[in-house]
């Protein structure tokens, strides 16, 4: 019994003789129910809710299948490539930093390096096109998600305040909220007060006490690296086990460069290469779980004859509204230590920021946070982005214990120009590379400038004296947008191709537009409403 | 002054720590052994670098030394190290901008354009120039007024030349257990955690300030 109950064994071995070496020996070598290209957050918990039922499901993913204990380091310079680190080319005013950044690779994705940051959309981010009159509208309502927000909460038991101030869920959250908070957090929600800033506890997919067979945090603050002692939620420790022992297979280090359609029209097929060799996967239903740069790249690269602008690419929108958030961080000094690496990096937050505000003169909002910051993140951030090195850095980070540091979340309006088109350079698999343009609008330039100010407030008024601002973007979301008109997206609300009736796109790519916040609770929330839609439609036997 | 120095360097201006007594690595038996076998490789010194040439090593040096305002031989052969190991890698660059060369030709060549443009300027290999001209080189590469060519004359973005060569410099410079005890960060932190996170406390392991 001692094994069960370890939850280090308990969640690296359960690989271990489910699947063979060799690729000619896989689980459903003629046909899967669904393949789901991606083992991110989407393809997780799709894996997981999809096998519940007796689905026979294959996941491919281009990276490795992590072991936290031995993978996994205490260390910023060795874990950046958790990040797709494979090349992007960048183009635009405001050219993207990738990898580590915005994206990830192996098995968990981006959700081996998150923050931990659970925050679902309100009401108004469903509804831009509506009440703003530009950008656009989803193709469902907050009321869609409701349920599945709740759901998802439930099942990874984020923890958090009892009540929550904004937007319409107002928790109360299934774990209690963290206790205690970092340094970082106490000054942050002190300058908030100070100012009648509303700010609470951050909500988390972390534990705040054991659940599942996994610990609580360790207040170790290495989320951006691994999480260690598996406290918080990644599909790699919590989703994708359970998906294996429910009978799915996990196909690693296998990167999946097409997407076959059958001559009527519907995906038949993906083509992945492993180890120099190229394999099918057939299946009955594709979902491509494989983000925002990915997606459109795949896509792009799966033109037919009856497709000749790229798979699903009739509306011309693929690889198209592409947006980060806008995520610069100021950091301020302090009198008193606050020793930005302690603790889980995001432990405050607030909202009050988040809706439109006729008064500001632009649209939308933002989120702020509490931040973290470790000694590499903290310099190269300084050196790369806020022109500071030589003297100037090295006093400044001899100080680096008597920093503080706010981040913010802002919206990224919805922009034609913002896109993933394919280069004329190819990688190591012949595909060609991603080409990712982008410029910030003027909205999103006053957004920020605002949320900035209000940063530097925040400091000050917790007795810290403001001294940089480093410009940096945070997710990404776009790409393969959903909407109700087959004309202007690729998608509809359930994640399903407008022009292929058994291919699905389940990830941030589907977004019309960034939101004000954190977009992992939204990614999940629509993985588990497709999913169970996907259900019902195999069982009506529509799929 | 017990280091070597390279060339005619003089040491820099050592600046003051707050935690003289602090050593990050006293604890490395609390590590887990993954971080700890990462940790202890950068205090290895390598005898030759592979991917580099004696002159490209020496740029390196340079460059770092003003970046870092730092050139402590011990610190400036692990950066040196670093490059040395980015140039092995097959590993991708996250990103490129479109127009900007290969992380491994940006670097190369814009090391030896490096020298091309020193000798223009200040009619000398750039490891042999004075620091404040040596700085006025980089800041002239920051700002894009200088441009940079190889000795063929080809043209290379100075600016993505600058970025590239200090960021990789900076991120190398602060993963030195030896920079985490000087400005007192922590370092790694598993299986231990830390306890006592809120304002004004410390764990009993950490860096206390004493100067």
């Amino acid at each position: 019994m001692p094994e069960e109950h370890d939850p280090i064994h308990h969640h690296v071995c359960h690989y271990d003789g489910a699947r063979w070496d060799d690729l000619d020996h896989r689980k459903y070598p003629q046909e899967a129910d669904v393949v789901i290209v991606g083992a991110g957050t989407a393809g997780g918990i799709l894996a997981y809710e999809l096998t519940k039922i007796g689905l026979r499901v294959v996941v491919i993913e281009a990276g490795p299948f992590w072991n936290p204990q031995s993978d996994f380091a205490s260390d910023e310079l060795s874990m950046t490539h958790l990040g797709w680190q494979d090349t992007r080319l960048v183009d635009g005013n405001n050219p993207l930093r990738m990898g580590h950044n915005n994206s990830g690779r192996g098995v968990g994705g981006g959700s081996a390096h998150w923050t931990g940051v659970f925050l679902p959309f309100h009401e108004s981010d469903f509804r831009m096109k509506t009440v703003e009159g530009v950008g656009a509208d989803w193709p469902l309502q907050y009321e869609d998600l409701a349920p599945f927000y709740k759901y998802i909460a439930k099942e990874i038991a984020v923890s958090g305040p009892k009540s929550f101030p904004w937007g319409a869920y107002q928790g109360p959250f299934p774990y209690p909220e963290r206790d205690p908070l970092s340094a970082n957090s106490e000054m942050f929600r002190l300058g908030c007060e100070r100012l009648g800033i509303r700010s609470v506890v951050t909500p988390l997919a972390i534990n705040s006490a054991p659940f599942d067979g996994r610990p609580p945090c360790i207040n170790r603050g290495f989320c951006n690296q691994g999480c260690l002692p598996n406290a918080k939620y990644s599909s790699l420790v919590h989703h994708v086990p359970k998906a294996i022992a429910q009978g799915a297979e996990f196909l690693t280090d296998c990167m999946v460069t097409r997407v076959e359609l059958d001559e009527r029209g519907r995906a038949q097929s993906v083509i992945f290469t492993h180890d120099g060799e190229e394999y099918r996967q057939r299946g009955r239903v594709i979902v491509l779980a494989s983000f925002a740069v990915e997606t459109p790249r795949l896509l792009l690269n799966s033109k037919t004859a009856g497709h000749p602008d790229g798979l699903c690419n009739s509306s011309g929108t693929v690889g198209k509204y592409l947006m980060p958030h806008s995520s610069h961080d100021v950091y301020g000094k302090f009198e008193q230590e606050i020793r930005l690496y302690k603790g889980t990096p995001v432990m405050a937050t607030t909202q009050d920021f988040y809706e439109t505000r006729l008064d500001r003169g632009f649209i939308r909002g933002y989120t702020l946070h509490a931040h973290g910051a470790r000694p590499m993140a903290m310099s190269t951030g300084l050196a790369r982005d806020a022109g500071v090195w030589g003297r100037r850095l090295r006093e400044t980070m001899l100080d680096y214990n008597h920093y503080g540091r706010v981040t913010m979340v802002g919206e990224v309006l919805p922009d034609a120009n913002n896109r993933v088109t394919l280069s004329d350079e190819v990688d190591e698999y012949g595909m060609p590379m991603a080409k990712v343009t982008f410029s910030y609008g003027e909205n999103d330039l006053k957004l920020i400038d605002h949320a900035v100010e209000q940063m530097k407030a925040i400091l000050k008024a917790a007795n810290g004296e403001p001294e940089f601002v480093v410009s940096d973007t945070a997710h990404l979301m776009g790409g393969a947008r959903m909407g109700a008109d087959s004309q202007d997206s690729v998608v509809d609300q359930w994640c399903r191709a407008h022009d292929v009736p058994n291919l699905f796109i389940c990830s941030a790519a589907v977004f019309p537009t960034s939101g004000s916040g954190n977009p992992t609770a939204t990614v999940m929330a629509l993985a588990a409403r497709t999913a169970h839609y996907m259900i019902d439609e195999f069982k009506r036997n529509n799929l | 002054m017990s280091e070597s120095m390279s060339e005619s360097m003089s040491e820099f201006e050592r600046l003051r720590t707050h935690y003289p007594n602090y050593d990050v690595m006293r604890e490395q038996e609390q590590w887990d052994e993954h971080t700890r076998e990462i940790v202890q490789k950068r205090l290895e010194t390598l005898q030759t670098y592979a991917k580099l040439t004696g002159e490209e090593i020496q740029l390196i040096k340079a460059m770092a030394a003003l970046f870092l305002d730092d050139n402590r031989s011990g610190l400036l052969a692990y950066v040196v190290k670093h490059f040395n190991a980015k140039l092995s890698s097959d590993i991708g660059e996250d990103q490129r901008k479109v127009g900007v060369p290969k992380q491994k030709d940006l670097i190369k060549d814009g090391l030896a354009a490096l020298d091309v443009l020193a000798e223009s300027e200040h009619g000398n290999a750039f490891a042999k120039l004075s620091p404040e001209q040596q700085t006025s080189i980089l800041v002239g590469l920051e700002r894009e007024v200088l441009t940079l060519r190889t000795r063929e004359g080809r043209e290379l973005p100075a600016r993505a030349f600058f970025q590239k060569m200090l960021t990789e410099t900076v991120s190398a410079y602060y993963s030195h257990p030896q920079v985490w005890s000087e400005i007192g960060y922590g370092g790694p932190a598993y299986p231990r955690g830390y306890y006592r996170i809120e304002f004004g406390l410390t764990d009993p392991w950490e860096a206390k300030r004493d100067a």
